[in-house]
Formats: C-alpha cells, sequence, structure tokens
C-alpha cells in the first residue's frame, strides 16, 4: 500500500507490506541514487548518525508502478512525530542536522534538493534524515533549490519561538509548507533589526519575494561554491544563537506545586513501575508527562516512550534532560490532548493524526483525569472511549474531589460534576476496560487503576 | 572592526539595489524568484568575505613572518 506521505516526490515513494516500510527508487531518480551510494555520502551520513540507514531488497514492486530502479528497506522509526510536537530544542536540533548534512552533502558532490523539517525524525534520542532521495548531483554555480524551504521550515519558526512568543511554533500546523516569510517578518520584533543576518534571510528575503512575484528575473543566477559554503556557515551560525531560555514565571512554578508527599510519590513509582512489569516492553505513551519522571520508569523497562504535554517548557526540559542524561528510549512532544494533532495536508492525509499512529501498547494516564473531566468538562464516558482507541493497556490515576489539587480547580468554578467520584469511574471505564489491578496511594487520596482493554 | 562593519553595509546597500533593479531581463519564473535573488545576493556577499579573510590571513602572515625573521637579526 502505498503511503500518502510522499506523493509529491517523482523519485520514489513510500510503502508498507506486511507492516514493513519500503521506499521505491523510481527510475527517472536512478542516477542520482548511484551517485549518493558511490560517492561515498550514504557511508558518511549513516556513520554519523545524520541519515536513516536501509538495504536493498529484493522485492516486487507495487502494482501500480512496475517501473522501479531498486527497493529500500530503511531502518523503522518508532514514533513519527512532527515540527509542531517539537519543543524549541528538537526544532533546533533538526535545523542544524539539516544544515549539517548539506555541508557533508557538498563535500561529496552532491546538495539537498529538500530541506523539510517533515524529513528529520528523531531515533533513538536523536535526529536524522529519514528521506534517502533528498539528495542531487551538486552543479558548480547552482544556487540552493532548499534555501527558501530551510528559512520557511526552521529559521522562521525559531526566530518566532524566540523573539516573539514561544506558542508560534503552532503556526507550522497551520502552514505545511513551512511559516511565510511574510508573516514571519510582520510577527517579528522590531529588534530583529539587531541581528543583521537574521534580518537579511526573514525580512529582506520576504521584501525580495514580495518584489519578484510575478516578475521578469534572469533564469540563471550563478552562485559560487565559496559563496554557497559561506551562507550555510551562516544559517548554522544564526540557528546556534538562537536561544529559548523559557519563562519561568509563567510556566516553571507550576511544576514545582505538587501536593505529594516524598512518600507518597516513591508508593505513586513504585506501583506505576509494578504495573508496568506486569505488562511488558512494547510502545508507551505518557500523556500529560510533565518533565517525564514516570515516563522515565517505562522507558528504564525497554518501552519506546513517548512523552505528551501541553507545556512547551516542560516539553523542553524533559527533552534536554533525557539528552544529557543520554536516555535515548525518550521521545517529549507537545501536545494539547484535547485538541491533539489532527491528520493535515493533502486529503488530511500527508500527515498524519495522533490516533492513526497508534495505539500504543500501554498508556500513562497519571494526574491527568480531573484536568480533562473537571478543567475540561470531558465526562468520564468521552475519556474511558478516547483512551480506548489508542492503548491495550492503560495505567490510570484517579483523584478524587477530596483531593487538594481538585479543591483548587473547583474553587472558582461551580460544582456541576455530580458524577466525579471514584465509582462512576469505575462504571464508565468497565465499559471499555477490564479494571486488572488497583491501589492507593500512600500519604494521598488517590488510587492507581492497571486496565486492559476488552 | 568599524570599517569593516561599515564596508559590509555599503556592500549590502549595493547588492540590494543589484536585487531591486536587476541588470537585464531574461525569463519569467515563479514566485519562488525572490529567494533565488536574495540567495544569489548572499552568497556573493559571503563570498567576498571569505575571499577577504583569506587575503587578510596571508597579510597577517606575510607581516608576522617579516617581525619574526628582523627580530632574530637583531638578537643573535
Amino acid at each position: 500500500m502505498k503511503l500518502p506521505a510522499s506523493f509529491r516526490d517523482p523519485s520514489g515513494f513510500l510503502f508498507s507490506r506486511n507492516h514493513q516500510l519500503y521506499r521505491q527508487v523510481n527510475p527517472v531518480y536512478g542516477d542520482q541514487y548511484d551517485l549518493l551510494m558511490s560517492s561515498g555520502l550514504y557511508n558518511r551520513l549513516v556513520e554519523s548518525k545524520l541519515l536513516v540507514p536501509h538495504r536493498e531488497v529484493d522485492l516486487p514492486p507495487e502494482d501500480d508502478h512496475p517501473e522501479f530502479h531498486r527497493v529500500l528497506a530503511p531502518e523503522q522509526i518508532p514514533f513519527i512525530s512532527y515540527p509542531y510536537e517539537w519543543c524549541f530544542s528538537q526544532l533546533k536540533e533538526a535545523a542544524l542536522t539539516t544544515l549539517e548534512i548539506q555541508t557533508r552533502a557538498l563535500e561529496f558532490g552532491m546538495t539537498l534538493k529538500d530541506s523539510s523539517a517533515y524529513n528529520i525524525q528523531f531515533k533513538e534520542g536523536s535526529p536524522l534524515l529519514i528521506d534517502t532521495l533528498s539528495f542531487e548531483e551538486y552543479i558548480e554555480g547552482e544556487p540552493w533549490v532548499a534555501y527558501r524551504q530551510f528559512c520557511q521550515h526552521f529559521l522562521a519558526p525559531l526566530s518566532l519561538m524566540v523573539y516573539r512568543d514561544i506558542r508560534l511554533s503552532q503556526l507550522l500546523r497551520i502552514h505545511i509548507d513551512g511559516i511565510p516569510l511574510d508573516l514571519t517578518k510582520s510577527l517579528l520584533p522590531l529588534t530583529t533589526l539587531l541581528r543583521p543576518s537574521l534580518w537579511v534571510h526573514i525580512n529582506l528575503h520576504a521584501k525580495s519575494q514580495k518584489y519578484f512575484a510575478g516578475k521578469q528575473v534572469p533564469t540563471k543566477r550563478h552562485v559560487s561554491r565559496t559563496g554557497l559554503l559561506g551562507m550555510v556557515e551562516n544559517l548554522q551560525a544564526i540557528v546556534n544563537r538562537l536561544k529559548w531560555k523559557g519563562d519561568s514565571t509563567e510556566w516553571a512554578d507550576y511544576y514545582d506545586e505538587t501536593n505529594y508527599s516524598s512518600v507518597a510519590l516513591e508508593a505513586k513509582k513504585r506501583l506505576v513501575g509494578e504495573f508496568l512489569d506486569g505488562i511488558g516492553p512494547g510502545m508507551a505513551w505518557d500523556l500529560g508527562a510533565n518533565t517525564g519522571l514516570f515516563a522515565r520508569l517505562a522507558a528504564e523497562r525497554n518501552h519506546q516512550t513517548v512523552c505528551f504535554d501541553i507545556d512547551p517548557w516542560a516539553v523542553e526540559n524533559n527533552y534536554l534532560k533525557s539528552v544529557k542524561r543520554g536516555q535515548t528510549g525518550i521521545l517529549p512532544l507537545l501536545l494539547d490532548l484535547t485538541n491533539p494533532s489532527p491528520g493535515i495536508g493533502w486529503g488530511n492525509q500527508e500527515r498524519t493524526s495522533l490516533i492513526e499512529r497508534g495505539p500504543a501498547d500501554t498508556v500513562l494516564a497519571l494526574a491527568l483525569i480531573h484536568h480533562l473531566a473537571i478543567s475540561n468538562n470531558l465526562p468520564f464516558a468521552h475519556i474511558s472511549a478516547f483512551l480506548g482507541q489508542i492503548c491495550q493497556h492503560l495505567i490510570i490515576e484517579f483523584v478524587p474531589k477530596t483531593d487538594s489539587q481538585v479543591k483548587r480547580l473547583l474553587s472558582t468554578r461551580e460544582d456541576i460534576f455530580p458524577d466525579y467520584t471514584q465509582q462512576g469511574f469505575e462504571r464508565e471505564f468497565r465499559k471499555t476496560f477490564t479494571i486488572e489491578a488497583s491501589a492507593p496511594i500512600a500519604e494521598s487520596e488517590r488510587v492507581l487503576y492497571l486496565m486492559k482493554k476488552e | 572592526m568599524k570599517a569593516w562593519k561599515a564596508a559590509t553595509k555599503l556592500l549590502l546597500l549595493l547588492a540590494l539595489a543589484f536585487v531591486l533593479w536587476p541588470p537585464t531581463v531574461y525569463a519569467y519564473l515563479d514566485p519562488g524568484s525572490g529567494s533565488l535573488m536574495i540567495q544569489a545576493m548572499l552568497a556573493a556577499l559571503f563570498a567576498v568575505s571569505m575571499a577577504i579573510k583569506v587575503y587578510w590571513r596571508k597579510i597577517k602572515l606575510l607581516i608576522a613572518a617579516l617581525f619574526s625573521s628582523g627580530s632574530e637579526t637583531k638578537d643573535p
């Protein structure tokens, strides 16, 4: 079955057969693919963990594409994530990876013809290029065709996140080919003028686009190799200088305010660990993971763990912590669970929704239910049905109304939740799940459940 | 450094003028032509800057070499 993520590229396409992903190389791209392999660039990039490794396989092609050059079986990426789900540092690392690949490609007489952020994925904690067909022969004097795409996919969102608002990364969800530069220019503060290099790549670039739109210009512009390398080096310097320090007043304090005693916290960790031991390794999603304290328990048990949180600071913190500790089994991502990533692009199929990327073997939903049920007015039946769609096993914490955090949520609003009780919770969840175990968390009023989908 | 910055700014302005008023008209391109033009301008700037850097390094090396050989003769 041909996958809809790659239909735009005439060089080849992705297809799946027997749950294995393959990439067909079309005859039109044959010479370029052979150059990638024979030039030594493929080996160099794979050794440096910058490009996904593949093996060539002897497999009949897809029925509707009988003509082919090669069929490749790339190494699998456990979870496909998208730029609008990445924190600042993930997008920055993806940008630097793209520029590093372009520099190496030029050394081997090739160049990147795409610099889409969607071509980068995180594997074992590091970003790497997954589109093996992104290279073409470099011809001296030719410009870098992917320059505009790099500015839209990376430079625009990164600069908006740093200089305007971290939440503007979400513009990538609306603009599938990167944030338009005229929009970026209008959103960036005037102080961008103090950063001339960035100003040129965004503001002057946008002005140039507007000026030349629909105008007749010379078809050929000579771009020397030295100039091109200088420009890539300049982009690297700009991206390296972009730093997001987080807004400590707005985000950070919340995470220090827990109502757990150290005894309760240790008891909860032990219980979650025991429940995880009973499930066995697989794909685990931690919903509302904060900075990944409990997700790490899953990762330590060899679960491929994806952490979701709505807070950019928490995701950033989790990512940096995982990198620092070398915890490669954790992928922190930004997600509003009440409005999760939809399918976007042509036919709503180019980038898949969260649900389509599941189900996970295990979902952790710890200290989450009250936020969904009380802050977001979601009935238990809806929460249970949604969780049933995305997992086989569920480790979920029930937080009663008597808990101080719930009291706090109810302090500023009318209590319209008569069914928010432990009995009501169990009754609704039993419609989708079997409760396999439950245990109270010591020194708290909370209860932890292990459930299995019926 | 001030002189270098001023020179860069001047070059930038000249290059901008070059971009905004292209000398020859050849063909119609897509709306991405603005990106191509800015890239051509930037690459030209960086090529010049790289060349200056290389020559400047050579000049510095030459001066250093002259200086060190001079000091050797003074202090046998």
